[in-house]
């Protein structure tokens, strides 16, 4: 088999003409990791402020009024006084109207006096488990304060300092703009080419090229060539917007990062091109590619969710997940200035996973056009 | 209606002869269920901690303990080298470390507040915070025991403290499942309903049988109306069930009414798709239409309040989730679920997505053009 590298040219441009044709997907293509970014960039934030407490005070003390005042001092709450009864709890938390109520017993004045502790009782809505556990927190932080207020103190043996490498204002763009990169770039190469290569088979043109002299391989070499360049243009965008907006900080070698990329790419493209071998139409090539590549891209890569905390069943599954290896890669050398040797094991599987994927649909792919 | 009645049939018969496409409407949908319950979790769980024990006491050996206790921390290594933390955070092995320094028991003993050391990578900032929030908790828990056990304590006669007594409704067991599980029904609910409709739609336009359909004497609307019914039939199994396998294999409680989830959810279908028909009038071919759905829906995923807390978020952002459908009907199932609301606390989330899911509706229905071009 000879190249002919015209053919592949040809082809190649015809792919262009018809990304740039299709105007609005090239715009949704470049725009929406930017909007992604943004959110993202600024919507992630697990900590909660300013939670509406209700206060059922049926002390209506000092005491009961310092506490009230301690929880409108903190930046966490919300506290406002409510005057129903507990039957009605139901209800403030079914409205929204408040997420976690405090009441005051009555004797508390009493209690404080006399008693060794005092069991204050806060009923929180836990619908949401997570933010339930905040607030948890956080009200017993304020009762610490509360009580040191009072002169209560509990002698601490020892202190914890606390210190953060890399990203010390824990900001959490810094997270989300490699993770962005790593969505994009599988959008473009599996999901846009498994795509294309489809769309062509179900308008029958792929045929018209076959009795052409173009071989198997050119075709999707050609095809594959412009989206690797919208690959890379849509990475650089989002790289740039990182730097800009967010001041991501840029710590490695930019040479380490653009062959990593590529190799990323391919595997990427590797995968997608298997997808088209499986599908016959533009719509079952979409539904595939956004199950086997974009979900578990977003969800199984620690994109956004922490690996670790998933079963153990769904943790192997992860390492099937190519952004998995290439989100360690470019975290790594934006954010921690890593070097080749220490992203080796990522490096080598992206190597084999594509090596693999490549053959198996190279050849699925001769075998469907024979047929 | 006649005409209506065999628009429908001809859908339907579409849709299931496409036997992969059909796989796909019901199969992936519970594949998915299954993979998001269980990925899909802010919980910070296994970080890997590395001790760099310089004491090596029982002190320093219960504190270890004290951290491997729990599944929140991974012992992955000890060591006496500073300079080995950093390095197994380059490697991606260690996100923690904890240092103890030097004759730490001994200084503890002569109660002379030893400092210990955490250092956290972090590259994944919302897990590194929640991260070092464990271990201070860890850390404070045992000085409170060395207090106690060493008579540091708090003399008797001081004023008393305050504890908490929290009780934690609908979902006593704290488990995420209960709050993530409903809202990824929704997700499903909407993905399906949305890409349906416009890609069917935007097929017939771009191999050119919806010219074929306009010199029929076939009416705008009852296209619409027959192309629609399937896909809300199908949505509507598929609601189904997810919802059993949300009941059954996850155990989510349901405290409300399924009726009141069935017609709100009938609700939030017209706005999905509707919301599928207006992309369908915005684009001319499949892959367009699949990218302008796939734009919309994450948008709508990210600000629905699905697993970012909206009230997290900046004001900006607050206000322009007010126009995701996505927000409300989340809100509304998840209450149905979990508190087992009725009607008239969901009124604010209902209004807003009936007037949405209206709109919506009629905008893309009379955008809709029958001809191309």
């Amino acid at each position: 088999m000879r190249t002919n590298r015209s053919r592949v040219v040809s082809i190649a441009h015809k792919e262009f003409f018809h990304i740039f044709r299709d105007f609005r997907t090239l715009i949704i293509v470049l725009l929406m990791p930017v909007v992604q970014l943004i959110m993202f960039g600024y919507a992630f934030n697990l900590e909660i402020q300013r939670v509406d407490m209700a206060v059922i005070d049926f002390s209506r003390s000092t005491a009961s009024r310092d506490l009230f005042e301690k929880f409108a001092g903190s930046k966490f709450f919300h506290p406002f006084y409510y005057d129903g009864s507990l039957s009605e709890l139901d209800g403030l938390f079914k409205s929204r109207v408040a997420r976690v109520a405090m009441i005051v017993p009555q004797d508390l004045e009493r209690q404080l006096l006399y008693k060794s502790q005092v069991g204050l009782q806060f009923v929180v809505d836990a619908s949401d488990a997570n933010a339930a556990t905040l607030i948890k927190n956080y009200c017993n932080q304020v009762l610490i304060a509360y009580n040191e207020s009072r002169g209560v103190e509990f002698p601490v043996p020892f202190d914890v300092r606390s210190s953060i490498l890399f990203n010390p204002d824990l900001k959490s763009s810094y997270f989300f703009v490699p993770g962005v990169i790593a969505m994009i770039l599988v959008m473009i190469s599996a999901l846009l080419t498994s795509i294309a290569i489809a769309r062509e088979k179900e308008m029958g043109t792929m045929e018209q090229i076959l009795v052409s002299p173009v071989l198997p391989y050119e075709i999707v070499l050609g095809k594959v060539l412009p989206y690797i360049a919208l690959a890379f243009a849509d990475a650089a965008i989002v790289l740039f917007i990182g730097f800009v907006v967010f001041r991501v900080p840029f710590m490695g070698s930019i040479v380490l990062l653009v062959a990593l990329t590529t190799l990323y790419i391919i595997t990427a493209l590797s995968l997608g091109l298997m997808i088209s071998t499986g599908a016959r139409t533009q719509q079952v090539a979409m539904m595939l590619a956004l199950t086997v590549t974009l979900l578990p891209t977003i969800l199984l890569s620690g994109l956004v969710f922490p690996i670790a905390s998933m079963p153990r069943l769904l943790q192997y599954l992860t390492y099937l997940v190519p952004a998995r290896y290439y989100l360690l890669i470019v975290r790594g050398i934006l954010l921690k200035g890593s070097v080749l040797g220490e992203l080796l094991m990522s490096t080598l599987s992206l190597v084999v996973m594509s090596l693999v994927l490549l053959f198996v649909s190279v050849r699925r792919f001769s075998m469907n056009l024979e047929r | 209606m006649r005409r209506v009645v065999h628009m429908v049939r001809k859908e339907f018969r579409q849709v299931f002869r496409d036997k992969p496409m059909l796989a796909i409407i019901f199969a992936v949908p519970i594949v998915q269920l299954l993979i998001l319950s269980f990925a899909i979790t802010t919980e910070v769980k296994h970080i890997k901690l590395m001790v760099v024990d310089f004491d090596r006491s029982t002190v320093s050996r219960d504190i270890v303990r004290a951290f491997v206790h729990t599944d929140r921390f991974d012992l992955v290594g000890r060591t006496t080298d500073l300079g080995e933390i950093r390095e197994g955070m380059r490697r991606w092995e260690v996100q923690m470390g904890l240092v103890i320094p030097d004759r730490f028991n001994e200084e503890l003993g002569r109660g002379l507040k030893p400092q210990l050391q955490l250092v956290s990578d972090g590259v994944d900032g919302n897990s590194a915070g929640v991260a070092v929030g464990y271990a201070q908790g860890i850390l404070a828990e045992l000085g409170m025991e060395h207090a106690m056990r060493y008579g540091t304590a708090p003399l008797t006669g001081n004023p008393a403290p305050v504890r908490m007594q929290e009780r934690m409704w609908y979902n006593p067991d704290l488990s995420s499942q209960q709050f993530m599980v409903p809202g990824i029904v929704v997700v499903l609910l909407t993905i399906l309903p949305m890409m349906l409709s416009a890609m069917s739609l935007v097929k017939e336009k771009e191999i050119g049988t919806l010219e074929q359909l306009s010199v029929t004497p076939l009416r705008k609307t009852e296209l619409l109306i027959g192309k629609l019914i399937p896909f809300l039939f199908l949505s509507y199994v598929e609601l189904a069930i997810v919802t059993a396998v949300a009941v059954v294999v996850f155990g989510v409680s349901m405290n409300g009414s399924y009726l009141l989830l069935a017609l709100l959810a009938l609700l939030y279908l017209f706005a999905t798709l509707g919301l599928g028909i207006f992309v369908s009038t915005i684009t001319q071919s499949q892959q367009q239409a699949m990218f302008v759905a796939w734009f919309f829906m994450v948008f709508m995923i990210i600000m629905s309040g699905f697993f970012i807390p909206i009230e997290n978020m900046p004001v900006v952002l607050q206000k322009l989730t007010y126009l995701n459908i996505m927000r409300y009907f989340m809100s509304i199932i998840r209450d149905v679920f979990q508190k087992g609301s009725s009607l008239f606390y969901l009124l604010r989330d209902v209004v807003p997505l009936a007037a949405f899911g209206l709109t919506i509706f009629s905008l893309s229905v009379v955008n809709f053009r029958k001809r191309v071009g």
